[in-house]
């Protein structure tokens, strides 16, 4: 039928230019009929052109998409460790709203620790994960059961919807969601159908009736309330022409719309209009379509609008800064109101229906947080990407873009990063600002779960947690004394804590101090580590030699070339707070490198898997001297510098790390890890000023802060074959357990001290001592 | 073993039998966050680079499991033998060997 009616509007333009003209003089009639004969022609012509035009614009219509980057997606498991706070912190981010028995995809009903969800549907890379309605229980900061809420079947885990982090835009900054004909609800598209274009099915694309009754009817209401352009018309405009308002423009307009008929379905043609259509403007980033609209205002899909919802987005397209629900709610509201009385005169709802709907509040989504609201952690995620992407396709080609990000441990480190600081200004006397840096990963498989690049973190300027090179003190220790452990020393092996004088390739002569400025004598090796004896750690180093411990820090997973001057081993290098995270990540992991990942997958807008980044592990150290190591920086939290830790904590996470401080307080830092989660903190000035605090004084405050929040696993290390423990006494010789001034200490087998101290030790093997004092563990 | 891992193996087994390896993989990582230090979630996984031909990381992710693998000479000895598979077809025959040899030693229950 519209092919047909086009067809006939084509002859009607003709027989209109072809209009009879009296013929006064043969001649001047030869000219007309020729002028007319060509100017048909050229009509013609132009119409073939704009034709041609048309379907080669519309058929190769591509929008260029925006990647979506996505956040981990929360997995529920019976046993997992989360609070209930928690766990209403990533609905609320999740734009979950409390809803009576969780009626609809996206709501949930709380009482207490017990949870009603009706979750979302979403496609995961591997698998779709279903929408359900489920209830979860909280008990002792655990989740203790999970059920279907329909079937009553309890449920071994389930992955809600992932948070959306923030979208790598095309050039023109036009952010949609596409959506197909099918998946517009149709009462959305009957009510823009009713507002916009009462005679959208009737017309072949131009309306003169509907251009009338507009006049008429916004004449009659002193006010532009209907505007005669066709949906048609409407998407001509914004697909092919300029928004100048002239007569030739207005042509074009009608012509191509009526081509535009006679080639496409009126499905084809809404569908194009209901993704173009331009609905807001958050920043940079121009909202486009229905699809993102609902999204944006509602946090919710386009299938899950109320009348009501799907009435405001469809009176936005008027205007959509003037109605813009946030910012002018009254407005919206009465223009919403107006759109539904249109709908129910066109009988799209019932006046009982428009009537409800009309009382019902607004209720748009809070802003939603989504676009760069982590810009450190994006900016991660980019880096990553362009290892293996072209920017372009990363702009237009929708892909989607799952991270590891965690957002509530992302948001812990946020809030303590600049609580911390707020906390240390305070205290401080020291001038000049204080910077911070932080990540966070998980232990087990090196996914960064937070990455903090500035005091304030939604800034998106230096992202000092990858990029600010700084000098890492005392961090580097362990692998001097990791070298060390490698060469067979033990942790009992008596160190000299005595003055000691160097030379660097090229400078002068130096003494390096204590931080206490006092020498220690004789220290079992293990205890110089753990408070970080300068004077010691020199000696061992030049003992062990600057190559091995060079070589260690390479196979940790440091890939820049460090100076390898003796100072080097007090740190007198710089790293950036990612490279630290990794050296200190290969640790966490028993000596196996793991490379830190911020991505897992990427899916194209079709929903196929193109790159899935595995879990990739190499074996650098042995296990056995990583473990001795690991129980060197336990004993740093124990009894060495960041001894306060543990009251900082308020619990026992049996974290291992070290604090790091630079010459003159410039730099304070800590790394440490947990059973589960690894942080690393810098803290100090971007002019590299003098900061006046220590690695403890400092980040150690701010790491004490993020881990009480994000770590819920206290670290046990697991001893591999071919470690022993062995008590030794204060002069490093074997005692019995529990003798005075004696602690137990790993050792690899056949490696502990063989002579006995005063205090005797029992007849046992040292093989039945080991399971003994385990065994004592465990109990 | 926490349930919801035992799902997830049953999963990744779904996978692997309908030829998907790459979705049997990533379905063990999801297992091994939930619970990282299981030897045998890391075997599996060494097993299916070894089927994938990634033999370096086949090796290395058997090794891995060795780490948590204390005390269990079953599961060490499987390892060795993934090793010894990884480096027979990296062509590494002399270090194949070697690793059948600790698998041996491991299964008659020698140190």
């Amino acid at each position: 039928l519209a092919v047909a009616k086009a067809k006939d509007s084509k002859k009607r333009k003709g027989s209109r230019a072809g209009k009879p003209v009296p013929a006064v003089v043969p001649w001047r009639g030869w000219m007309l009929r020729n002028g007319i004969f060509l100017l048909v022609i050229v009509a013609a012509l132009y119409t073939l052109y704009l034709d041609t035009r048309i379907r080669a614009e519309f058929e190769g219509k591509r929008w260029a998409l925006p990647a979506r980057v996505y956040a981990r997606p929360l997995e529920l498991y019976p046993g997992l460790l989360l609070s209930p706070e928690q766990f209403a912190q990533e609905l609320a981010l999740l734009n979950y709203q409390v809803l009576p028995t969780a009626s609809r995809p996206g709501s949930y009903q709380r009482s207490d620790q017990d949870f009603l969800v009706a979750s979302r549907p979403f496609k995961f890379w591997d698998a779709a994960e279903p929408g359900q309605r489920f209830r979860l229980r909280f008990s002792g900061g655990r989740v203790a059961a999970l059920v279907n809420a329909d079937s009553g079947v309890a449920l071994p885990l389930l992955r809600l919807d992932p948070y959306e982090i923030g979208s790598l835009l095309p050039a023109q900054n036009e952010d949609r969601i596409l959506v197909r004909r099918a998946d517009i609800p149709p009462l959305l598209l009957q009510t823009l159908v009713a507002v916009e274009d009462r005679r959208f099915y009737e017309h072949s694309g131009v309306d003169a009736v509907g251009l009338l009754r507009a006049a008429w009817t916004n004449l009659r209401q002193w006010e532009i309330v209907q505007g005669g352009s066709t949906i048609t018309q409407q998407l001509v405009k914004n697909f092919f022409l300029t928004q100048a308002r002239t007569w030739t423009r207005k042509l074009n307009e009608m012509i191509m719309a009526l081509l535009l008929e006679w080639h496409y379905s009126k499905d084809e043609i809404l569908e194009a209009y209901c993704n173009e259509v331009f609905l807001g403007q958050d920043g940079r980033r121009a909202i486009h379509g229905f699809g993102l609209a609902s999204r944006f205002y509602f946090g919710q899909d386009l299938a899950q609008l109320s009348a009501a919802e799907a009435a405001l987005l469809v009176g936005m397209v008027k205007g959509p800064s003037f109605y813009e629900p946030r910012r002018h709610p009254q407005r919206a509201l009465e223009r919403r109101n107006q759109v539904l009385n249109l709908a129910a005169a066109a009988g799209v709802l019932t006046p009982a229906q428009a009537q409800e709907q009309r009382q019902t509040p607004l209720r748009v989504a809070p802003v939603p947080l989504g676009l760069s609201r982590f810009p450190a952690y994006l900016d991660l995620v980019r880096r990553q990407l362009r290892r293996d992407y072209r920017d372009e396709d990363l702009r237009s080609e929708g892909l989607l873009i799952f991270t590891t990000l965690d957002p509530l441990v992302q948001l812990a480190s946020e809030t303590a990063a600049s609580q911390g600081l707020r906390e240390l200004d305070k205290l401080r006397t020291a001038q000049g600002e204080l910077e911070v840096a932080a990540l966070v990963t998980n232990v087990a498989n090196g996914e960064v779960l937070a990455a903090v690049g500035g005091r304030d973190p939604k800034a998106s300027g230096f992202n000092r947690a990858l990029l600010a090179e700084r000098q890492v003190g005392s961090l580097i220790k362990p692998a001097v004394y990791l070298a060390a452990l490698e060469q067979g020393y033990t942790l009992a092996s008596p160190l000299q804590d005595v003055a000691v004088t160097l030379r660097d390739a090229g400078s002068e002569e130096w003494s390096p101090q204590n931080y206490d400025e006092q020498f220690h004598g004789t220290v079992p090796l293990y205890l110089a580590l753990a408070q970080s004896y300068n004077a010691a750690t020199v000696r061992l180093g030049m003992d062990v030699g600057i190559p091995p411990i060079l070589d260690v820090i390479q196979r940790l997973g440091i890939t820049r070339e460090l100076p390898s001057y003796p100072s080097l081993m007090l740190g007198a290098a710089v790293m950036t707070p990612l490279e630290v995270a990794q050296m200190y990540q290969t640790l966490a992991a028993g000596g196996f490198v793991t490379p830190l990942r911020a991505i897992r997958s990427i899916v194209s807008a079709e929903g196929n898997p193109l790159q899935r980044y595995a879990v990739d592990v190499r074996e650098a150290v042995a296990s056995q001297p990583v473990y001795l190591l690991n129980n060197a920086l336990q004993q740093v939290v124990q009894q060495g510098t960041a001894r306060t830790l543990g009251q900082r904590l308020g619990r026992d996470l049996g974290i291992a790390g070290k604090t790091g401080t630079t010459n003159d307080l410039r730099d304070s830092w800590f790394a440490g890890f947990s059973g589960d989660r690894l942080a690393v903190v810098w803290i100090g000035r971007d002019d590299n000023g003098t900061t006046g605090l220590t690695g403890a004084s400092g980040a150690m405050r701010v790491f004490a802060q993020i881990m009480k929040q994000v770590s819920a696993q206290a670290l046990r290390l697991a001893p591999p074959d071919g470690v022993e423990w062995v008590w030794v006494d204060a002069q490093g010789l074997r005692s019995a357990e529990g003798c005075a001034e004696a602690v137990p200490l790993p050792f690899v087998t056949g490696s502990a001290p063989q002579q006995r101290g005063a205090c005797g030790a029992p007849p046992a093997t040292p093989l039945e001592n080991t399971l003994d004092w385990f065994k004592g563990l465990m109990q | 073993v926490n349930p919801a891992v035992v799902a997830l193996l049953a999963t990744a087994q779904g996978h692997q039998q309908s030829g998907n390896i790459e979705a049997a993989a990533a379905t063990l990582e999801r297992a091994l966050s939930i619970d990282p230090q299981n030897a045998s979630l890391w075997h599996q996984l060494a097993d299916l680079r070894l089927r994938q031909a990634q033999f370096p990381q086949a090796a290395q992710l058997a090794a891995k499991s060795n780490l948590y693998a204390t005390g269990n000479r079953t599961l060490q000895a499987s390892n060795w033998r993934i090793i010894a598979l990884a480096k027979e077809g990296a062509g590494d025959a002399s270090g194949a060997r070697e690793a059948y040899q600790r698998a041996d030693a491991l299964e008659a229950g020698q140190p």
